[in-house]
């Protein structure tokens, strides 16, 4: 990080939070008086005794943080494991692809957050709809990236593979997984950002804990500041989840970067 | 052109195992709904689906909520990409601005849009206003980082070329910059819209009194899973209809790639 770089970036957030505390607190613009100023809510959020009931020592912030990580996770386990397996042999099986591809492509195209209403009334509980939702948001970039991963491979490697005598299982293993695996985990990270963007949707509307359940009932219950700490709190999650991700994906490809000379690192 | 002949198209196994496919899961729906299959008993079949959208389809109030949702997503995905287009380049183009604005921006970026609402009902004078508001959030980061990526990737000799022949900054924008970036516009574009449906639908079922995502939410509220499914399958046309226009206008601005497929 040099110099120029460091200044810019403190300029920029600067930016951002004096013009936001000057059109809140300071200068109480229209339309921005029901807005939380920045440090209102900072002070909220790290107050042992905050006025709303939720900062960083209260054990009911944590529980919401449970709720929404335990639902984002089993969703994306689960779209994960079927969505990865699924996509590999539809882009490996020409018969299985031809037989899926067309359902796959008429379900895909209703957004995940359509299905809501359809699973609060059909499944048991609201904890299973909201998890369906983001397991839906999650399974189509999952199925979809694995799919395009096993197509980019060149066909090439299919033929030498045959050639030197390799049965279908051992193709499998040796040509389709590794090859397939740079798009394997794009799809993960898309997958990932999905499932946070479908999950804060699902517990607004039908959540009774979680994070985008505590956003709206911040809105209802006019705890503005709440609003902003739950917010940030799920912008937080979003990205060290991502970076997870990214970071796993980076482990398992080390082979890929040495190709490239380093060049992705 | 295959396509245009019944015949040989049938010959084709991709296109007759593919059509076996969807008969294949639509008779099994519509078999495991009439006998009562376990649950399959209480969702409605596609011929209750079918018969139910051809029904809501004489309605004025149906293509009422059709046209609701069309303006939202229209506008605020005009706006994200009339302001993300520029914001994109801008970054692309100068350091310093990357310096100051990306960072900013790569903070917000993963604040799902749809934890944007309740803070957009308090800012903007009315609904309508809120969920455009939110809509055009998706659809900015969308466009504005699709374009930025876009701007990264072009070949660096290019603009080194047309350095070392004395080009202006505005020649290596009109004629490098842009044109380069198109694809990567089109593409923040089609997935922008993708988007813009996901957050007009979630918009609507949180905050909305009209539109398609009420539709799905009006059907909950009155138990009613064939309402339900008429709004999915809408919804569902609706955003493969508005993105297929994003790619076809996308094929039309960019006639020199090569398609494959």
């Amino acid at each position: 990080m040099t110099a120029p770089r460091t200044w810019q970036m403190a300029l920029g957030f600067g930016l951002f939070f004096g013009l936001w505390y000057l059109a809140t607190a300071v200068l109480a613009l229209p339309r921005f008086e029901r807005i939380p100023d920045p440090l209102e809510v900072l002070l909220q959020w790290v107050s042992r005794n905050p006025t709303y009931g939720f900062s960083i020592f209260t054990p009911d912030y944590y529980k919401h943080i449970g709720y929404s990580v335990y639902r984002a996770y089993t969703a994306f386990v689960l779209a994960v494991a079927l969505g990865v397996p699924l996509g590999l042999i539809m882009g490996w099986s020409p018969l299985f692809r031809r037989f899926t591809f067309p359902v796959v492509e008429l379900i895909r195209p209703i957004p995940p957050l359509a299905w809501v209403p359809f699973a609060i009334l059909l499944l048991p509980g609201t904890e299973q709809a909201v998890i369906f939702v983001t397991f839906i948001a999650a399974f189509f970039a999952t199925v979809l990236n694995s799919f395009l991963g096993v197509r980019s491979i060149d066909p090439v490697y299919f033929r030498a593979a045959q050639c030197l005598g390799f049965r279908s299982r051992e193709v499998f293993v040796h040509v389709v997984v590794p090859g397939a695996l740079p798009f394997v985990f794009t799809g993960l990270q898309l997958a990932m950002g999905l499932s946070w963007f479908a999950l804060v949707a699902g517990e607004m509307i039908s959540g009774r804990h979680g994070l985008g359940f505590m956003i709206f009932e911040g809105y209802s219950l006019a705890q503005y500041p709440n609003i902003i700490i739950f917010m940030v709190t799920l912008g937080l999650l979003g990205y060290a989840s991502s970076a997870g991700v990214r970071i796993l994906g980076r482990r398992l490809m080390v082979w890929r970067e040495r190709q490239l000379g380093g060049a992705a690192a | 052109m295959s396509a245009l002949r019944p015949a040989r198209a049938l010959r084709n196994p991709a296109v007759w195992q593919g059509a076996l496919s969807l008969a294949a899961l639509f008779a099994l729906w519509q078999a495991a709904g009439t006998l009562r299959v376990g649950s399959f008993g209480d969702i409605p079949t596609p011929m209750d689906v079918g018969r139910a959208l051809l029904e809501a389809a004489g309605t004025a109030k149906y293509w009422l909520n059709w046209a609701v949702s069309s303006k939202r997503v229209a506008l605020g995905f005009l706006a994200g990409t009339l302001l993300g287009v520029p914001v994109g380049l801008a970054l692309g183009m100068s350091r310093t601005m990357h310096g100051i604005v990306f960072p900013v921006m790569e903070t917000l970026r993963p604040v799902p849009p749809l934890a944007w609402v309740p803070l957009s009902i308090l800012f903007w004078p009315t609904l309508e206003l809120s969920i455009t508001f939110v809509i055009f959030l998706g659809a900015f980061f969308a466009v504005a980082l699709n374009v930025l990526g876009g701007v990264a990737a072009i070949e660096p000799s290019f603009l080194r070329a047309a350095l070392s022949m004395g080009a202006q900054p505005r020649h290596i924008f009109w004629r490098i910059v842009l044109p380069a970036t198109i694809p990567a516009i089109v593409t923040g574009m089609a997935l922008g819209m993708g988007l813009t449906w996901e957050i007009v639908v979630a918009a609507e079922m949180i905050a909305g009194k009209t539109g398609l995502g009420y539709l799905a939410w009006e059907g909950f509220v009155n138990g009613s899973l064939v309402s339900i499914l008429v709004a999915m399958v809408s919804i569902g046309v609706a955003g493969f209809l508005s993105c297929g226009l994003i790619w076809a206008l996308g094929h039309k601005a960019t006639p020199w790639l090569k398609r494959t497929g």
